[in-house]
């Protein structure tokens, strides 16, 4: 009902994605190269470092069916990585930007892939199979500030960005040649760059935009602790805020319909659950946590706040000082990705995994209620 | 545009604002008189016009509240008692009591601060730190 393993990788990772028989993983430890480790038996060996990148590496992801790993870094490029032989043999994609790649996404047909940046943003790539070389497309209008993450709707087409300028969007990548035209979606939708919906539910930096399986539900965290769900965002939009009682989110991932799993500050991920009326409302914590909320929260924490009410006469001073360091759960500092872990046969998901600024990859298991 | 329109419309109730806290404070004196400074405070803080962008609206409010979070003595009490739709509001209100440095101000709302902190957690102070529509 936990953390299954926790593997201290690097001293900070800047993200991470698993192989698609969950063999290995590739993450960036929070430099220039992106380092592949297998699993034998109980250790992890360094297979690959892939070097191509001038500055961090802020994205990856590793595609399931087509095995094709895709990198993008500070330095305004991307890679997409093949495996070939026991090499990795690099791809440069030319995004035409002019500021950092901040994230990307393997599209669910994996034949596209979006990468948001600092350029105010969004690139699709697609495969070019006459030149043999991946094509960039711009979206260019719409968003104010930095693009923080990007998520495909399951239909290949709808794409979801979450900004610095605190909205959600949802744009349409259609894309003549690469999408086949379905009969469902009205032509009107189908132009490439077309804005679809524009979320304005949050007046802080918006992260970790996620569609749920079925692709009916969007949800995305705000940097004011709070976290919204939108149903239905094509047609009828229904929103509902939930505000956080601790510290905000970065990342989201959906379980199943009913279920999300909240990372970030808190270094402890969070379950959302939706009762049968569709009212989503926070669940519990996954991690064991230190202390009970109403007494001192990690020592730090305290000793400031200690500091603060100490200098008022009426208040007694705190003079619990407890050691710092751990604050009893499997992350120490925020986390910063989270990424799911689906097992063969499985149609709602269970495992899933998160890596964080203190450098660790924990994998962590849950019993979903059907 | 929607900037310049918003504060139109702002401007034009600015009239209606005044009244209503002009309102609300002759009902707090009356709720002081009988000692009931929880309801006081939750009159205060209920019906405050966050989004208008007027100062003098935003003073007058903040005179109110002031008057009745300095009449709390219990406050565990008023912290159970109050509504969690009013959490941030409050700590929005803390923080503009905690800048004016006067001294009794301050201490007392350190002292709800801290009890507010525990109750609703850090998510609230960060709502109120980071809220820069909704402001006090």
């Amino acid at each position: 009902m936990a953390a299954v393993a926790v593997h201290q990788f690097a001293e900070c990772i800047t993200c991470h994605a698993w192989s698609p028989d969950q063999s290995m993983v590739a993450f960036c430890p929070n430099n220039s190269e992106v380092h592949i480790y297998k699993l034998f038996g109980e250790k992890w060996e360094k297979m690959h470092v892939l070097s191509k990148h001038d500055q961090i590496v802020c994205g990856i992801d590793w595609s399931l069916k087509s095995n094709k790993l895709v990198t993008v870094s500070h330095d305004r490029n991307s890679y997409v990585w093949s495996q070939e032989g026991t090499e990795w043999v690099p791809t440069l994609v030319i995004l035409r930007l002019n500021r950092a790649a901040l994230c990307v996404q393997w599209s669910p047909k994996e034949n596209k892939f979006a990468v948001g940046s600092g350029a105010k943003s969004i690139c699709i790539c697609y495969y070019e199979q006459e030149n043999n070389w991946w094509v960039s497309k711009l979206i260019r209008k719409r968003h104010e500030s930095s693009v923080t993450n990007v998520a495909w709707h399951p239909d290949n087409i709808l794409l979801a960005t979450t900004s610095t300028d605190g909205k959600c969007r949802v744009f349409s990548t259609y894309i003549k040649g690469v999408d086949s035209k379905e009969s469902e979606s009205s032509s009107s939708d189908l132009k490439f760059g077309e804005q679809i919906a524009q979320l304005d539910l949050s007046v802080t930096w918006a992260f970790g935009v996620r569609w749920s399986p079925s692709g009916s539900i969007l949800a995305y965290a705000g940097h004011n602790s709070m976290i919204h769900f939108i149903d239905d965002v094509k047609s009828n939009p229904s929103a509902q805020s939930i505000p956080l009682r601790d510290l905000p989110l970065r990342d989201l991932l959906f379980l199943s319909d009913r279920v999300v799993v909240g990372v970030g500050f808190d270094c402890n991920p969070m379950i959302f659950t939706a009762d049968d009326t569709g009212l989503w409302s926070f669940t519990k914590f996954l991690d064991q946590r230190k202390a009970a909320p109403s007494s001192s929260r990690g020592s730090q924490l305290s000793e400031a706040f200690g500091k603060l009410y100490g200098t008022s006469k009426q208040v007694p001073s705190n003079d619990t000082v407890e050691p710092s360091k751990t604050r009893g759960g499997a992350h120490e500092n925020c986390i910063t990705c989270i990424v799911p872990l689906w097992k063969r046969g499985n149609t709602t998901l269970c495992r899933f995994s998160t890596s964080g600024l203190d450098g660790k990859v924990v994998i962590w298991e849950l019993d979903i209620p059907k | 545009m929607a900037a310049e329109e918003e504060y139109l419309e702002a401007e034009e109730n600015l009239e209606a604002i005044i009244t209503r806290i002009e309102h609300k404070s002759r009902k707090i004196e009356t709720l002081l008189k009988q000692s009931k400074p929880v309801d006081a405070l939750k009159t205060a803080l209920e019906g405050s016009a966050l989004k208008t962008r007027d100062e003098r609206c935003k003073s007058a409010n903040w005179i109110v509240v002031h008057r009745a979070v300095m009449a709390i003595k219990d406050v565990d009490g008023m912290i159970s008692s109050l509504d969690p739709e009013y959490y941030d509001i409050l700590m929005k209100y803390l923080y503009r009591g905690l800048a004016t440095g006067d001294r009794p101000t301050c201490d007392q709302c350190l002292r709800i601060h801290e009890k507010l902190t525990e109750k609703a957690g850090l998510g609230c102070i960060l709502r109120s730190l980071s809220d820069t529509v909704n402001t006090v």
